[in-house]
């Protein structure tokens, strides 16, 4: 099992100066990073749990497969940002070899699906062990140091981190709601046999979903790639984060899953001042199970089912 | 359905002869190492009555497993307490059906069914390790307690002593068998009938006047309970307790042996976890990293070759020669 240290609650940065402006906004910041982190993770878990209705339980491997290749063309003496370009790419080729193999010969077994992505997830993460190696692997980030922000200095990487995520997900919002291919998503969605009647192909639309929710998660990797432990088996703290992300928040919005990274990623930075972050994780999966049952249908569609 | 019943029993007993058998053609060793694995024989057993019969799967059944091994970790290892062992087995079933009771109310009474359970039981075995693995002052951390000792009790001046490898056997072995078929006399009844209405369509069933999440909740905390027995036996058979035992792994073998066994059999999980756990400690012996990446692939091949779990290759040559025989 993966040490606690490599759980999304070591996105925290110690304060530097002890004073409750420069507390507060540290906080903030690092509940930013961890919300954009969550948010990218959700995402691809959105598209697949939420809409498809696919348990794909080999979603974190995307995240750790993406922090793999920043690891690995590092390693070959590439730069951060040559890997960062590779970690989606990973994650895509990754995604779209497990869609055509596994995932669509068993959209009407939800239960095989479980038992199937988890094998994929178990060969996976041995695989990586047994190319390279035991132990954690090390990823530099591309530019050292802080910025100073008026109230706080903060991590440079950090700020830099939460930018790239907001303009994926802006970039996301724009092609769901913008371009054909979006309208083709959102029709498939609402009514499959509907959307095969007006000539979409809806297998290679989901295809295609699969492979771009698995493209974001392993960008989601490479980010967090310098922050975390990359090991072979980082991907289930993530996964089950971003399972919760998409329970709490509500399957079908974009809204929804930033509010559940915000409940999730927020309470998470919060608590892991007070507390040891093994502790604020299972308080986190406690105060999520008491959302699903007062609001089964997500946070922002109200109470009813 | 009647012949079937009759098979299942045909079945059983042959399974309990070949038990009784055993310990004359066994020594020490090969003795307890099946009694190990009947633990786990146990403890899928309890899974299958849940996941055999109400057909959500929970992916985080260890935690059970893992919170009845503590609670008997801790009860024996206190000095303070008396009659230890018996308390520890009580303490371990009682506080695995507490935690599952929690859970499960806000789970079923929530609505939250089919994958979605299967999440959330999975986010809670992470949960669990991780609490044994931090919690370090009474869990001892990474390197969990050791030194638990085997059973031992007094019943009206008699002392019951379970650290011979043949008395323990025979204990895990009767507990086994008494448990297996207490489990299939109650889902093959009333209870398991309603449980087979709620899977195949649970808003007709409580329009029937069935409480649905209250059916599912019991039966849940059944199965919790019994992982928490077995977890409880064989913290004192080992003599450790460790955080893998709550740990995802465990979830996930447990998984593989009732559906290699065959879901919804009873038997077939006990006969399953006998079998794969022979496999693994071959295979380990080995190359120990190998395991995981041949426990990924059989999950794999039995959902695409063998969804019915490795009996089913009988009914299926059976029905296969049929075919033949009247194509002639």
């Amino acid at each position: 099992m993966p040490p606690k240290a490599c759980s999304p609650a070591c996105a925290n940065a110690s304060p530097a100066r002890p004073d409750a402006m420069d507390f507060l906004i540290t906080t903030l910041l690092n509940a930013l990073t961890l919300i954009s982190i969550l948010m990218l993770v959700g995402l691809g878990l959105a598209i697949s749990f939420g809409l498809m209705n696919v348990t794909n339980l080999a979603h974190g491997e995307f995240v750790t497969v993406g922090a793999f290749a920043v690891y690995f063309v590092q390693s070959m003496g590439g730069s951060f940002w040559l890997g960062l370009a590779a970690a989606p790419i990973a994650g895509a080729v990754v995604g779209c070899i497990l869609e055509f193999a596994i995932i669509r010969h068993l959209y009407s077994r939800p239960v095989s699906t479980v038992l199937a992505t988890w094998g994929v997830s178990l060969i996976l993460q041995q695989g990586l062990e047994l190319t390279f190696g035991l132990g954690a692997k090390p990823v530099t980030p591309p530019i050292e140091g802080t910025l100073d922000l008026v109230f706080t200095v903060y991590p440079a990487y950090r700020l830099i981190l939460i930018g790239i995520a907001m303009l994926t997900l802006l970039g996301v919002i724009l092609l769901i709601s913008r371009t054909s291919f979006g309208l083709d998503i959102r029709t498939v969605i609402q009514n499959r046999e509907m959307a095969e009647g007006v000539g979409i192909n809806t297998r290679r639309t989901y295809a295609i979903a699969f492979t771009f929710g698995a493209a974001i998660a392993g960008l989601a990797g490479g980010l967090v790639a310098p922050l975390a432990i990359v090991l072979p088996q980082m991907g289930v703290n993530y996964l089950a984060n971003a399972f919760f992300v998409v329970i709490v928040g509500g399957v079908g919005s974009i809204g929804g899953l930033v509010a559940g990274s915000v409940f999730v990623g927020g309470l998470t930075s919060i608590l892991n001042y007070q507390i040891s972050p093994s502790l604020a994780q299972a308080i986190v999966l406690l105060a999520a199970i008491v959302a699903v049952r007062l609001r089964p249908n997500g946070l922002l569609n109200g109470a009813s089912r | 359905m009647i012949a079937r019943d009759r098979n299942w029993l045909l079945i059983f007993a042959v399974c309990v002869a070949l038990a009784v058998v055993y310990p004359f053609v066994a020594g020490g060793y090969q003795l307890t190492v099946i009694r190990d694995a009947l633990i786990f024989g146990l403890f899928a057993a309890s899974l299958d009555f849940f996941w055999g019969r109400t057909g959500i799967l929970c992916f985080g059944h260890a935690a059970f497993f893992g919170i009845g091994g503590y609670i008997m970790a801790l009860v024996t290892l206190n000095d303070a307490i008396p009659f230890a062992s018996l308390l520890g087995i009580m303490g371990a079933v009682a506080g695995a059906a507490f935690v599952a009771a929690i859970i499960g109310y806000f789970l079923f009474f929530g609505g939250i069914r089919g994958s979605y359970f299967t999440i959330v039981t999975l986010a809670m075995g992470v949960i669990c390790q991780q609490a044994a693995v931090s919690w370090s002052s009474v869990t001892g951390g990474d390197s969990g307690l050791i030194g638990i000792p085997p059973i031992a009790f007094d019943v009206g001046g008699l002392h019951v002593d379970l650290s011979q490898d043949l008395s323990s056997y025979i204990l895990v072995a009767a507990t086994v068998a008494v448990t297996v078929l207490a489990l299939w006399s109650v889902s093959r009844g009333r209870w398991g009938t309603v449980l087979t209405a709620i899977q195949d369509n649970e808003v007709r069933a409580a329009a029937l006047g069935h409480n649905a999440p209250l059916r599912l909740l019991v039966t849940f905390v059944l199965s919790a309970a019994i992982a928490g027995l077995a977890g409880a036996l064989y913290v004192c058979m080992a003599g450790l307790v460790a955080p893998d035992l709550s740990g995802l792994l465990l979830s996930t073998e447990v998984i593989v042996w009732v559906a290699v066994g065959g879901r919804g059999t009873l038997l077939g999980p006990v006969l399953g976890a006998i079998f794969i756990q022979r496999a693994q400690q071959t295979i380990s012996s080995f190359n120990p990293s190998l395991w995981p990446l041949l426990l990924g692939c059989v999950f794999v091949i039995i959902v695409f070759v063998l969804p019915d779990g490795i009996l089913s290759i009988y009914a299926r040559l059976k029905s296969l020669f049929k075919g033949r025989r009247r194509a002639q």
